[in-house]
Parts: structure tokens; C-alpha cells; sequence
């Protein structure tokens, strides 16, 4: 922390220097984009993260702040201000539900926006149907998050991120056998190893699933275990500290041409390419789960000017954060269609229920909710290609083949969304 | 065959960690009598240092030479303002006084440091050869031959030199040390310091070699106590071999499929043999000190 | 008759505070702080185990938290497998865990002081990659019961269902495991304790059963590890196997030291600073990662210049001020 505020500092002084280009940016739009800052009574919403080793999940809430910061001084909900409320579960089951029970029972949030947390789902899933609250998350990626009534994410997670990346490397780098590194949560590296070597199955390859404890100290090891598999594909079902781990020992190894190296959304992130360095040029083929970072989308560009002017400067700009930041928006839409003196928990859950084909050049897929008892309305991705220190989109927008979409699948039909 | 020697050499630079770890732990403990357990979270704040610097953009040799330091200072801190006042009680109460060092260290690291994904590249990290169609970085090699330099050197220390010699005394029967004149004090800063410096380098190749994360830099000295164990707490040599037997057991585990997730269990699994078997032949609780 | 009045006021001192947690605390506070005061119970009855074998024997526990998870494991087995009530399923894995608890002391049984501090500390570090290997159950099917999804649902005792009732329930549970260890103080056990502690040549002379009676005592801390872990299971739902690290373990000795070994209120000291602590910093916002720090610092404290921990020096402090009021 103490670290964070000298470097706050140093970048506050370089700040005088660059703000005349700064001010150049687009400037961001939020809400009803009135330019006036709201004062009446607060709107009470929560966000839940999980920033703790092995990995940060704090993008979706970081960007959802930023957003409804920008939405206060515009309007704010038909004159209402959103009062967010952000908590940290660090990874600990225990924490996550002494702060959900809190957002939700003591402070009464009539919504939670912009979650991101491995561990918390799957403990406050029950609290919030019983509750009747629902959760806009982001920044999700675990089975609870895409199986509950309650619960929405605009991330898509590592199944389908993770199915996706597979089904570009057997179409494209002629994956035979793919090795799934993911950790050993059960709802997590489990599940989705678990889906991605029935894709596999499903159009004839094999996969292994090496599945390691998140404290797990000796990373090297887990690299060579795939080397012993002897598969020719390796897929890093990681958050990005891990996955960067394995990489690093990969280089050392060599190990760049002896496999191709595939990943769910986690590695696509600014701040990775510093990090990988010229080895790993044209050897690392990443899946996103939103848009590229350097689109000229609308909401892309928003997103851009709304971190560049609310964020803090810490924030990661990261697929989680432009997810954060879609979640929010969508949650604010759905807001300024109700009357601002009825906006309670009961009424917010019905409206966010009732979303269904908004749009966003961010997704490649409508966004809806529905009154269903699982949601996973993002599911198709974009792939690319770590190139001379930036990521290069491949492939554009396709859609995953697994059955784990069947139901999702029939939702659409019900709403009218496919045919 | 490639694969059994990958393993071998990856096992081979996990265990100079852990015998590295567990020179350092013996060391203190002859000459002082206290099991630091604060040993893996002094090495977790070096390799935080050591990060630390090389971000701000000092140069390597800067960064590694405050690395060194911190270890030295904070172990030195220790025994100067906490371990003098401890030295008559049992061994076990030192041990239990090191931990509450160990939590205010950690405690300080996280706050200082946030939870964010680093690594630790050393220069030496891109300079490697290959050996048997195995890549080996110039890290490696330098952790294993570390381990094995100062294994023999802090052997040939404590028995040909003159510091080394008191403090052996010193270990035998603190009181009578004192007694005929060994300046205690000095003698032990001179452990804590050697023990600290051998802390701040492991921390180092750790955060190189394996993670750059405080809190398992920190709990590392787990089996790092394993591979003490191994020299019952007393013997250098035996405790370079236990920390290398262990790692390359851990990591040859891997290739067994049933047993790979347990294969970390290696280090604990020895560290209890090995107890089981020093108290073999002992009946009686209070045939020994402890 | 003085020290016949201080017992007894003593006595309603321990009555009124208990009456105060159950009935009037689970009113007052926030939602938040019901879920908190929960686990500090449960891990004040932990933490009694410790300070049990600590205060006793002298004897350093550095598995505790491993032992707890033991106990949550076993529950959460018994939940999925058997539709039980909640109390069978709570005493069979109390059984259970203490059962591991005498058959890990075994080996430990002819050692003291480091030694044995180091073989728990082994067995905790041990325990971590077990259960990080096996997972706890959520509902699957086979005997480790993992299913790769969300999990099922975990049943709590049907008079306690809600959080504010669970919170009632667990301290009573914890009262009376702590009456259970503590009654032995003043029976046969303890005075075979006593005798150990002082010398176990002595102790040996004498008749006493050295080897059963540390048995027992690392048996009896087992089943209060193993009521904590079950108590735990039903707070949460859902265990995590990262919850029980060696370090843990390691940090509930640190407070039950501090807290003060040897008495009720040490224990529901070291509870209440390894769970209330940590959660007061992260709410008005302050890096949890500081009452690391003050631990640290606490303990060196204690074990340096204050041996009966926070305990001991409230009890100094009131008998001082009941000298002043004579």
C-alpha cells in the first residue's frame, strides 16, 4: 500500500507535466450525460473482489467505480447519486461472506455490480437469492458464478474463454493433444478442464488436465509435468501471476516452439507484454473475452476516457476492467428506465431480470439476463497474438461449440435472441 | 531419458534451496541455540528489496548487495534486541520468540507490498548451456554451487577457524563460555549475521528461481526445517545432502502420476522418519535436553 | 472466605459474561459482525486445545488449524454421505479428528520441547498438501465426495438455521466443550498434568501413566480441534483448503500464547484476535496485514516479560484493584 502512495505521488508530480495532453482525451459519457453532479439520495450498490496472491480480480470493480464516479457528475440516476461500496474477500471464504453478508444485510445494497472473486460466488450464491439480490459481475470464474439464479457476469469465464482458445489452436495451429493447466478448485481449473477436454473428445483430440495447488511453490514442475504428458498444446487455465510463472520457466526451458501456447482472457492485459518480452513473439496466442483494447468501438473508446478521468491510477485496464465497466454501464441503463422514487432491491432485481438484447461493440454477443436459474450471456471471443509488444487480433468474433451451452442456448430462443 | 534429467536438474536447484535454507537455520543454531523460524521471512524480505531496487532501476549488483544486507540487518536486529534476553531459556521457547519476529516481518512486507503478480529476473537467468539436450541457466548452477560452497566453507569455518571454534564452545555450555572470557556477544552477532546474509541469498534465488511471493518465501523455512532435521539440527553436511535428497524426491514424484499431487509431502514425510529414527532407541522423555 | 467470595464472584463474573454473548450480542450487532464473532468462538475453542497441551504439559501444538480443517473435512463428509443430524454428524467428526489427533502424537509421544514442536509443525505442513490434494467435499459422489461444481447444500443444526441462532449455538457448543476440558483440571487427569509437568521422572515414579495421560491430552485437544472444524463447516458451507495453511497454525499458537494459556479467557482472547481483530482493520480501514504485526509483536511480549499472556495481566490487574478495595 505504502508503495502504491509514493508512486501515486510520483505520478501526481508527472502529472503537471503531461495534463495539458491529457485534457486533449475524449471526454467520457456517463449516464444522462448532463454534466451536472447529482445530490439527491444515495443509491446503495456493492461490488465484491478478490486482490490477494495467486491472483487480482479487482479490475471489474475498479472500472465500475470509475464509471458510476463519472455517472454522479453527470446526472447521476435521475438526479440520484450511486453510492458504491467495494469490498476485498482475499481469497478467503471466510472473509467473503462476513463482506457480502455485510453489503447485503447491513447496508442494503440494492444491487452488487462489477464482482470478481474465485472464492466468493461460490459462498454467497445462496445469500443472494435468499435475499433476492442480484450480482452483475465481471470478473468471474467459477461455475457458481454462471449457475445461479442470482448471479450475471459479462465475462464469459474460463470454460468458454478457455474452450474458445482450443477450438482456434485444433482449427488453426493443428493442436492434437492439449494439456490444461488450471488449479485444483474444484469449481474452477476443475470445471473447466473438465469442459475443455470434453470439447476436445468432441471433435477427436485428446487433453490432459494438470490440475496444481494455487500455493503450489514449484511451478517448474508443473511445466515439465506436461513435457512428461508429452502433449503438443499448452493451455494456462491462470490468472495471469501464475500463468506469467509458468511462461517464465517455459523461456528458461525453451520450451516457446516445443508447444503452442494458448490461454483464456486472464493474459490478455496491458501490462503483460512488458513482462513477456521479445521470446515469446508470435508464440502466444491469447482468447478475449471482450473487445481489444485498442478498438475504435464506442464503448471501448468510453471506456478508455472513463478510466483515463475517474480512474485511479493503479486500476488495471484489463479485459476485467472492460468488463467493469460494461456491467456498470448496463446496470446504469437499466436504472434511468425506472422512477427514481421506486428504485429499492425488489424492484432493481426485477428490472436487471428483465434486461435482454442490449448490445455493446465490446461483446460479441446481445447481453440479457432473464429470469432463469443460470446465466452466461457472453460465450463468444475473439482470439490473438502476442506480436512485437502488443496483442494482434486473429481471429475475430466466433462462437464456441459445447454442450455445456444447451441450456444457455434455449434461453436465447426463449428471448427471442437466436433462432 | 531428456525428461528424468529435467527433473533431476529442476529438483536439484528446488533442493540447494531447501539445503541452502537449512545451512543457514544450523548454523544459528550451533552457535546460538535458537531454530530461527523467522529465517524464510527475513529471505522474503530480501527478495522484496531486492525487487524493490532493481525496480526503482538501481543496478543489479546494487540490488543483490541490499538484498545481502537486509537479511543481515533484520537477523542481526534480532539477536542483538530480542535473542540476549531469551538466551537461558529452553530451546523451544526461542524457537516459539522467533515466530512472533517472523509475523512482524510478514506483516510488514505485505503491508508495504501489495498482492501484485512481480518476478525477479536475475542477469543470469538468460545465460545458460546445454547439458544432455537440457537447458541450464546460469542461475541454477549458481544456487547449486552456492549451496555446495558454502556448505564446505561454513564446515571448514567452524572447525579451522577461531570464530568457529567459539562458537562451537559457545553452543557446548553458553555459561561456561562466558566464564573463561569468549565475548559472547560478539561471537553471536557474528552467527546472526552469517545466518541473516545466508537468508537474504536464498530469499534472493527463490524469488528467482521458484516465486516471487513473501508468503511462501516466508513458510519455505518449513522445509528448510525438514532439511535441518535431516542433520538433526547440527550437522552441515548432512543437512546439504537432506535438502538436495528432498527436492530431487519431490520433483522425481512428479512423474508418478497417483502420487504427484502428494509429491510436496516429501520434505515432511523425511523430516518425521528422520525424527522417528534419532529417538529410536531413547525410552524415557527426559533422557535428553529436548 | 476472601478467596471464597473472589471464586465465587468469579464464578458470576464467567456466568454473566457467557449470558451476555448468547443473549444480548446477537442482537445489537450488525450482520457482519454476527458471521465474525462466529468464527472467533469457534476458534476460541481451538485455540483452548493448544493452550490445553501448552498450559499442561508444555507442550507446543503447531497443528491446530491443520486439525480443524480435519474436523471441517470430516463434517462436510458426514453432511453429503448421511442425513444424520447435525449433532451426530458434529460428535462423530470430534471423535474422528481427535482419533487423528492421538494417532499423529503418537510418534510424538517420547519427545518434548523443539522436537515435538517440529513434528506438529511437519504434520501441519503435511496437512496443507493433503487437503489442497483431496479438496473438501461439496456434494460429489465417491468417498472425497468432489463434485466439479457448485456446491450442494450443507445442513445446519434445524434449531439454529439462521446466522444470529448459529452464532447462539456455537458459543453454547464452545462452552461446553470448554467446560468438558477444563473439568478435567480438577480430576484424575489433571493432577496426572500437574505431576508431568513438574517432572515426568517424578511423575513416572509415582505410578503415573506418563504415555496415556500426554495421550489424552493430545486426544482431548483433537476433539475440541475437531468440534471447532465441524462448527466451522456449518458457519460456512463451504470449506476452502487454502483456509488451512501451516501458517495458521502457526499464528493460533502465537495468540493462544498471547491471550494467555492456562485459562477460558485466554483462549476467548486469542479467538477474538485472530477473527475480530483482522476484520475491525479491514472495516474502518486499515491493512488487515498490521494485526500481523501487533501479533508479532505481542508475542515477543509475552513470551519475554508477560507469560499468563493478556489473560494473566487482567487477572494481576483485578487482583490488584481487589487489594486496593479491602
Amino acid at each position: 500500500m505504502f508503495m502504491r502512495y509514493m508512486g501515486l505521488a510520483l505520478m501526481l508530480a508527472m502529472g503537471f507535466i503531461s495534463y495539458s495532453e491529457e485534457a486533449k482525451a475524449a471526454e467520457p459519457e456517463c449516464g444522462l450525460n448532463t454534466g451536472e453532479k447529482a445530490t439527491g439520495e444515495p443509491i446503495v450498490v456493492g461490488g465484491i473482489n478478490g486482490n490477494a496472491p495467486p491472483g487480482d480480480f479487482s479490475g471489474g470493480t475498479d472500472a465500475a467505480a470509475a464509471y458510476f464516479h463519472c455517472v454522479n457528475d453527470n446526472g447521476g440516476i435521475n438526479g440520484r447519486p450511486i453510492k458504491y461500496i467495494v469490498e476485498n474477500d482475499q481469497w478467503n471464504p471466510e472473509l467473503a461472506a462476513q463482506v457480502a453478508t455485510k453489503l447485503v444485510k447491513d447496508d442494503g445494497v440494492v444491487a452488487l455490480v462489477g464482482n470478481g472473486s474465485v472464492v466468493s460466488m461460490a459462498v454467497n450464491a445462496k445469500l443472494y437469492k435468499d435475499e433476492d439480490v442480484m450480482a452483475m459481475a465481471s470478473a468471474c470464474a467459477i461455475s457458481d458464478c454462471y449457475e445461479n439464479s442470482n448471479i450475471v457476469s459479462s465475462n464469459q469465464g474460463p470454460l468458454p474463454s478457455g474452450i474458445g482458445a482450443l477450438k482456434f489452436a485444433v482449427e488453426e495451429l493443428g493442436t492434437e493433444h492439449a494439456a490444461c493447466i488450471g488449479f485444483n478448485i474444484p469449481n474452477n481449473g476443475g470445471w473447466a478442464c473438465d469442459w475443455a477436454g470434453k470439447y476436445m473428445e468432441s471433435v477427436g483430440k485428446k487433453s490432459t488436465a494438470l490440475l496444481m495447488d494455487p500455493s503450489a511453490v514449484d511451478l517448474n514442475s508443473v511445466y515439465l509435468q506436461a513435457l512428461a504428458e508429452g502433449v503438443d498444446t499448452i493451455m494456462l487455465m491462470l490468472p495471469a501471476g501464475p500463468a506469467l510463472g509458468i511462461l517464465k520457466v517455459a523461456e528458461e526451458q525453451d520450451g516457446g516452439d516445443t508447444f503452442k501456447w494458448i490461454s483464456p482472457t486472464p493474459l490478455y492485459d496491458p501490462t503483460i507484454p512488458a513482462a513477456l518480452g521479445d521470446y515469446w513473439d508470435n508464440k502466444l496466442y491469447v482468447n478475449i473475452e471482450l473487445g481489444p483494447f485498442n478498438s475504435d468501438g464506442p464503448d471501448n473508446q468510453n471506456w478508455i476516457a472513463v478510466m483515463d478521468k475517474y480512474g485511479e491510477k493503479e486500476d488495471r485496464r484489463d479485459t476485467f476492467s472492460q468488463s467493469g465497466y460494461l456491467s456498470a454501464k448496463f446496470f446504469v441503463e437499466t436504472l434511468l428506465k425506472m422512477d427514481s422514487a421506486e428504485i429499492n432491491r425488489t424492484n432493481v432485481t426485477k428490472a436487471i431480470k428483465g434486461i435482454s438484447g442490449l448490445t455493446s461493440d465490446l461483446l460479441c454477443g446481445p447481453y440479457y439476463v432473464g429470469d432463469f436459474d443460470r446465466h452466461m450471456p457472453n460465450h463468444a471471443g475473439r482470439m490473438v497474438v502476442y506480436s512485437e509488444n502488443e496483442f494482434k487480433v486473429v481471429r475475430d468474433c466466433y462462437d464456441i461449440d459445447s454442450s455445456y451451452l444447451e441450456p444457455i442456448r434455449e434461453q436465447e430462443r426463449q428471448l427471442r435472441l437466436i433462432q | 531419458m531428456k525428461i528424468y534429467a529435467l527433473f533431476l536438474i529442476s529438483g536439484l536447484a528446488v533442493g540447494s534451496l531447501y539445503a541452502l535454507g537449512g545451512i543457514g537455520l544450523v548454523v544459528l543454531r550451533r552457535a546460538t541455540g535458537f531454530l530461527n523460524f523467522a529465517y524464510g521471512a527475513i529471505a522474503a524480505a530480501s527478495a522484496m528489496i531486492c525487487w524493490q531496487f532493481i525496480d526503482w532501476g538501481f543496478a543489479g549488483p546494487v540490488s543483490w548487495l541490499m538484498s545481502i544486507l537486509t537479511g543481515v540487518a533484520l537477523s542481526v536486529f534480532f539477536g542483538r534486541f530480542f535473542a540476549s534476553g531469551l538466551a537461558w531459556r529452553e530451546p523451544v521457547v526461542k524457537a516459539v520468540a522467533t515466530l512472533g519476529f517472523a509475523l512482524i516481518i510478514l506483516g510488514l512486507i505485505s503491508f508495504i507490498w501489495d498482492d501484485a503478480a512481480r518476478k525477479l529476473v536475475l542477469p543470469t537467468d538468460k545465460i545458460g548451456f546445454r547439458l544432455m539436450e537440457v537447458r541450464i541457466t546460469v542461475t541454477r548452477v549458481i544456487a547449486f554451487g552456492a549451496s555446495l560452497l558454502i556448505a564446505l566453507g561454513m564446515i571448514l569455518y567452524l572447525e579451522k577457524t577461531k570464530t568457529g571454534l567459539l562458537m562451537r564452545a559457545l553452543a557446548n555450555n553458553r555459561a561456561h563460555s562466558a566464564l573463561i572470557g569468549i565475548p559472547i556477544l560478539r561471537v553471536e552477532t557474528i552467527a546472526w549475521a552469517l545466518s541473516g546474509a545466508l537468508a537474504g541469498f536464498t530469499g534472493m534465488m527463490f524469488g528467482d528461481l521458484v516465486r516471487l511471493d513473501p508468503t511462501i518465501i516466508t513458510f519455505m523455512v518449513i522445509p528448510a526445517i525438514a532439511a535441518a532435521i535431516c542433520g538433526r539440527l547440527e550437522s552441515l553436511f548432512l543437512t546439504f545432502i537432506g535438502g538436495l535428497s528432498i527436492g530431487v524426491a519431490e520433483a522425481m514424484l512428479t512423474l508418478v502420476k497417483t502420487a504427484a499431487p502428494f509429491r510436496s509431502l516429501v520434505p515432511f514425510v523425511v523430516a518425521v522418519l528422520v525424527i522417528l529414527w534419532m529417538q529410536r532407541k531413547q525410552r524415557l522423555v527426559f533422557q535428553t535436553e529436548d | 472466605m476472601i478467596l471464597h467470595l473472589r471464586r465465587e464472584s468469579r464464578m458470576y463474573a464467567t456466568f454473566g459474561f457467557v449470558a451476555i454473548c448468547i443473549l444480548v450480542l446477537p442482537l445489537i450487532i450488525d450482520s457482519i459482525w454476527v458471521k465474525v464473532l462466529t468464527s472467533a468462538a469457534i476458534f476460541t475453542l481451538a485455540a483452548y486445545g493448544v493452550s490445553l497441551l501448552y498450559s499442561h504439559l508444555g507442550l507446543v501444538n503447531l497443528s491446530q488449524v491443520a486439525l480443524v480443517g480435519a474436523g471441517g473435512w470430516i463434517m462436510l463428509r458426514l453432511n453429503y454421505a448421511a442425513d444424520f443430524p447435525f449433532e451426530v454428524n458434529l460428535l462423530i467428526s470430534a471423535v474422528i479428528t481427535a482419533f487423528i489427533g492421538m494417532v499423529l502424537a503418537l510418534p510424538a509421544i517420547r519427545m518434548k520441547g523443539l522436537y515435538l514442536a517440529l513434528i506438529t509443525l511437519m504434520i501441519a505442513g503435511g496437512f496443507q498438501i493433503i487437503l489442497s490434494a483431496i479438496q473438501f467435499p461439496n456434494g460429489g459422489s465417491g468417498f472425497f465426495g468432489v463434485a466439479l461444481q457448485s456446491p450442494g447444500e450443507m445442513r445446519r443444526p434445524v434449531i439454529a438455521e439462521s446466522d444470529t441462532a448459529y452464532l447462539r449455538y456455537s458459543i453454547v457448543i464452545v462452552v461446553f466443550g470448554i467446560m468438558l476440558a477444563a473439568a478435567h483440571k480438577f480430576s484424575r487427569p489433571g493432577r496426572a498434568w500437574a505431576m508431568i509437568r513438574k517432572s515426568e521422572a517424578n511423575a513416572m515414579a509415582a505410578g503415573v501413566n506418563v504415555t496415556f495421560y500426554k495421550l489424552w491430552c493430545f486426544t482431548l485437544s483433537g476433539f475440541l480441534a475437531g468440534t471447532a472444524g465441524g462448527l466451522l463447516a456449518g458457519a460456512l458451507k463451504i470449506l476452502d483448503a487454502k483456509s488451512f495453511p501451516a501458517g495458521e497454525s502457526i499464528l493460533l499458537f502465537a495468540l493462544a500464547i498471547v491471550g494467555g494459556v492456562g485459562h477460558w479467557m485466554g483462549a476467548v482472547i486469542a479467538g477474538f484476535l485472530y477473527r475480530v481483530l483482522p476484520a475491525i482493520f479491514n472495516n474502518i480501514g486499515i491493512d488487515a496485514d498490521l494485526s500481523l504485526v501487533i501479533f508479532g509483536a505481542a508475542l515477543l511480549h509475552a513470551i519475554m516479560t508477560a507469560p499468563n499472556g493478556i489473560a494473566g495481566q487482567i487477572s494481576t490487574l483485578f487482583q490488584a484493584w481487589g487489594r486496593q478495595n479491602k
